[in-house]
């Protein structure tokens, strides 16, 4: 769907894109995670030729995004919708006429007032077409009954409903997504990712998931690249990566800001291991005891999966080192904080 | 005294009306100029946008009535006389222009980028992003500058009175200045104060209704 080859970017001299490299299936849910300034954006622009590149490739549905003259560039638009942080909705418009717009872009003679068109005959079928399908897109996003409010009277999530009904308007391939669920708080955003993840099922839409909310990633991205200063540290499905030992790195350590000292190993389950009772297991048949000093399961896409952190004590290391490895889990041990 | 100032009220507003609408459509024009060409226009032309930049600055700088009479000659061949309230409509416009064009690219500058990229983003063109988003985003704004525009028309109007233009300028200066008519002068001033109040309060009105 989209093709990334050695793809550079420089503002005046600074680069903000370094040789990446990557491909979006179609149908795929891919994310671009990173920390704020590493470029996420500026990489999403590049895709709809919102910003130019000066070196490597970017092919979009088979179209090479910076050879595109004016005309094709806005039918490659047209095939891709886009939804922002702050929704960037027109405020003096309502709900109805925010969603109708794209379509009356692509309307012939779209330019003339209403009533001039109906005079010449022109416009009517389109308007009950557009009529038709803005009622259908609010219905899927459930605003049918707020299509006359204005969107300043808006909750942030309806607010990013309506962007989402905007961006499918003209029946997009590709759902670019910048930073859509930062400004929303923790219920709401997870209503708006599943709503993305329904239109990415229901409609196989390929969407590009760009933001730094590592939740977000891991709860409807299937694979993702990370981000780091222009430069892509990582790419994979959001499973591998995240359960793999120093797969994010640094970017997924929050979690263990506050660990004891002494030697801390953290414990992966993955899919098949999750639900055993590995700890206890250990335990048993060491006849030693761990403190869990922390520790998530978390979902990733839609298995509960998860890591623990055990701390335990210098004498023990080769004991639980040699048993970790007898028993063929994935664990790592973790640097002093 | 009421009929002298009902005559000159009426010079004045059809003096301030004129002008006000000739250099609100010049200044817009100007301003969808500077705008498509500016640092972050749709089409940034950095020497054309120099260009227009250094005129509107240019044609700001020049006292208005110094500017009047430097326009005399292009005034007689626009509107076919040099002096009265006909005549001064042409250096009021001209004069106003650049500073309605000025009002007009604060209030497009102040619409969200990000609406523009959206508008962007679904391949609307330059055209369509201008007048469809900008100026239809704007347009509260772009009311209020209109009202700020006729006001201050309304007090260069009042040195129309040196090539003849009238209004209530003209005859608190002819009257209560020179032939020391206290209540003339002061039924002008009067006056001039009410017109600005109505001016300023049809333009919030406007303001609120399409906000
Ligand atoms: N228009 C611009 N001009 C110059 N530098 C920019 C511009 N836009 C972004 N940058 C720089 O490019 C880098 C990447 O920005 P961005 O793509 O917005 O990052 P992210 O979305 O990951 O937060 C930042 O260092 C930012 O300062
Ligand atoms: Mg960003």
């Amino acid at each position: 769907m989209i093709e990334v080859r050695n793809l550079v970017k420089f503002y005046q001299s600074e680069p903000v894109l370094r040789d990446l490299s990557f491909s979006v299936a179609p149908g795929e849910i891919f994310g671009v995670v990173g920390q704020s300034g590493a470029g996420k954006s500026t990489l999403l622009r590049c895709f709809n030729g919102l910003e130019p590149y000066q070196s490597g490739s970017v092919q979009v549905m088979g179209r090479e995004v910076a050879r595109l003259r004016d005309k094709e560039l806005k039918e490659l638009r047209r095939d891709m919708g886009m939804i922002f942080q702050n929704f960037c909705l027109m405020n003096r418009k309502n709900v109805f006429e925010n969603v109708a717009f794209p379509l009356r872009v692509w309307e012939s003679h779209p330019a003339l007032p209403k009533r001039v068109r109906r005079f010449l005959g022109i416009g009517e079928t389109a308007d009950a077409r557009t009529r038709a399908r803005v009622m259908e897109l609010l219905e899927l996003v459930g605003l049918a009954d707020k299509r006359f409010e204005r969107v300043q009277n808006l909750s942030g999530g309806q607010k990013q409903r309506v962007g989402i009904a905007r961006a499918l308007a003209l029946n997009p391939k590709i759902l670019l997504c910048d930073e859509a669920t930062s400004a929303l708080d923790p219920g709401t955003t997870l209503d708006i990712l599943q709503l993305l993840q329904d239109i990415n099922a229901h409609f196989r839409l390929t969407l590009v998931v760009v933001t730094h909310q590592m939740e977000v990633v891991k709860r409807i991205c299937h694979r993702l690249l990370l981000l780091d200063k222009g430069a892509g540290l990582r790419l994979g499905r959001t499973e591998d990566l995240f359960l793999s030992p120093g797969g994010m790195g640094r970017f997924a350590d929050e979690e263990y800001a506050r660990l004891p000292s002494g030697v801390n190993i953290r414990l992966l389950f993955p899919r098949e291991i999750a639900r055993q009772a590995v700890i206890a297991a250990m335990a048993r048949d060491l006849g030693l005891s761990f403190p869990i000093v922390g520790g998530k399961l978390e979902h990733y896409i839609d298995d509960v999966l998860g890591f623990l952190i055990i701390n335990v004590p210098e004498e023990n290391l080769d004991t639980v080192y040699g048993y970790l490895r007898e028993k063929n889990l994935r664990w790592e041990a973790l640097d002093d904080a | 005294m009421l009929e002298a100032l009902l005559g000159a009220l009426s010079e004045t507003l059809y003096m301030v009306f004129f002008a006000t609408l000739f250099s609100s459509i010049g200044g817009f024009g100007l301003a969808i100029f500077l705008i498509l060409t500016g640092p972050h226009g749709l089409r940034p032309r950095p020497g054309i946008y120099a260009a227009l930049d250094a005129v509107v600055n240019l044609l700001r700088s020049f006292p208005f009535m110094i500017l009047m009479i430097a326009l005399i000659p292009f005034t007689r061949t626009v509107a076919g006389v040099a002096y009265g309230s006909t005549a001064a409509i042409v250096p009021l416009t001209v004069a106003a222009i650049p500073f309605m064009a000025r009002l007009v690219e604060g209030s497009l500058l102040e619409v969200d980028p990000g609406v523009v990229e959206a508008a962007r983003s679904f391949g609307a063109s330059d055209g369509q992003i201008i007048f469809q988003v900008m100026v239809r985003e704007a347009m509260p704004s772009i009311v209020l500058n209109v009202a700020v525009l006729a006001i201050a028309l309304l007090g260069y109007s009042a040195m129309a009175g040196a090539i003849g233009g009238g209004g209530l300028g003209a005859l608190a200066y002819n009257e209560g200045y020179i032939r020391f008519r206290a209540d003339m002068m002061l039924g002008a001033v009067a006056v001039l104060i009410l017109v600005v109040q109505c001016i300023q309060i049809c333009g919030n009105r406007i303001y609120k209704k399409l906000r």
